[in-house]
């Protein structure tokens, strides 16, 4: 029952073949795939860390941008905030002026009128007295002594009768 | 098996071959092949059917081969694949009836047994040079005798622990089958469940003990 022979040198012989064959045909190709897919694996690892720290990094620069436009447009409605406040308090200096130059203007025509008002009435109260002290000394006096009786009486009421008036 | 202990010979080149164990062993290995044939023939990327198997199997094999041997050990993954899928198939075609395991043959697992202390030897001297002639010398000469008892203890004990269980399994089937009478199969049954599963056990034995062997010669030592 036990008994060595040539069987033993087949065997071994055998055995090589099988072990040459099972690696052409079976180990190399799924040891070469078992790689592949952990490399894959690996890679795809490897990618998604990649993709997640530059998703961080657009949101990082997104967050900056958007901070950046906010500070923009604070700063573009101080700005507008103060160009209207310039322009209102112009416009209220302007508006000053205005009513003072018209009040200034106001005064000089009133100072005008006055002074015309002035000067009709004081020729009416000429025409006037002269009728009227015609019509009483209509027979002895010559024109030239009335002329200077009503000029001195005129200028005599210059000064006493239309102080008020000033 | 037709009569427990003899053997058909045949004589080819003047040398005695035991053509049974031949016939076994040509078909274990066509049944090894062709496994691993259709296990393989549509490799994809993400596994499907067979290919779970396959896979399941060289990466446990490469799990135990990274743990006892290290970086080297992957060279010699081949070898131990093909060790474990044969001794399975041998250990296994044994079971169905007018066949006989290849196994059940000294000559096949002594065979088998030298080729691995070979391969063991020759890969420790390739390695390690004079470090593995002086390990057997440790800790001191007298160490010698002791550890060339045991060099040639591994081939033999390796051999005669597959071929005993395997060739047991066989006879006491046989015995079973004649003692018992044919309306009662449960011993039969029983003992051939029995011999699944050591079929798997000594494929598994035999598979790892080599690599602790092998792992011996290729491991980086860092204590030397």
């Amino acid at each position: 029952m036990i008994e060595i022979n040539a069987t033993i040198l087949a065997q071994i012989l055998n055995f090589l073949i099988l072990v040459v064959l099972l690696r052409a045909v079976a180990y190399k190709p799924v040891a070469r795939l078992l790689q592949q897919r952990s490399d894959k694996i690996k890679g795809d690892i490897d990618k998604a860390e990649a993709d997640r720290k530059a998703a961080e990094q657009t949101l990082a620069q997104y967050k900056a941008q958007l901070s950046d436009a906010q500070q923009k447009a604070q700063a573009i409605v101080d700005k507008a905030n103060l160009a209207a406040r310039q322009e209102h308090d112009a416009a209220v200096e302007e508006t000053r002026k205005e009513i003072e130059r018209m009040k200034q203007s106001a005064q000089a025509e009133i100072e005008s009128e006055r002074n015309r008002a002035f000067e009709e009435m004081k020729s009416q109260i000429v025409s006037l007295s002269m009728a009227a002290a015609g019509k009483i000394v209509s027979k002895n006096i010559d024109t030239k002594e009335n002329d200077k009786l009503v000029n001195d009486f005129i200028s005599k009421l210059d000064k006493s009768m239309f102080a008020d008036l000033k | 098996m037709h009569e427990i202990g003899v053997r058909e010979t045949v004589n080819f080149l003047g040398l005695t071959f035991n053509i049974e164990t031949l016939k076994m062993t040509w078909l274990a290995m066509g049944i090894v092949i062709l496994v691993a044939c259709l296990a393989t023939r549509n490799l994809k990327v993400v596994p499907q059917g067979w290919q779970n198997f396959v896979e399941m199997i060289i990466l446990w094999l490469h799990d135990q081969i990274d743990a006892m041997m290290g970086k080297r050990g992957r060279m010699l993954a081949p070898f131990i694949v093909g060790l474990f899928m044969f001794l399975l198939a041998s250990n296994l075609i044994g079971l169905v009836p007018l066949m006989a395991s290849p196994t059940n043959d000294l000559n096949t697992t002594l065979g088998l047994a030298l080729l691995v202390v070979c391969i063991v030897h020759c890969l420790g001297l390739y390695f390690k040079g004079g470090h593995y002639i002086a390990h057997f010398f440790q800790p001191t000469p007298v160490f010698v005798v002791i550890n060339m008892i045991e060099e040639i203890a591994k081939p033999i004990t390796l051999a005669f622990r597959l071929f005993g269980n395997i060739l047991a399994g066989e006879i006491l089937i046989i015995v079973l089958l004649k003692l018992m009478p044919i309306w009662m199969p449960i011993p039969s049954v029983a003992w051939l469940a029995f011999s699944i599963f050591i079929s798997c056990v000594q494929a598994v034995i035999f598979t790892m003990l080599s690599m602790a062997y092998l792992a011996n010669a290729v491991r980086e030592d860092h204590a030397e």
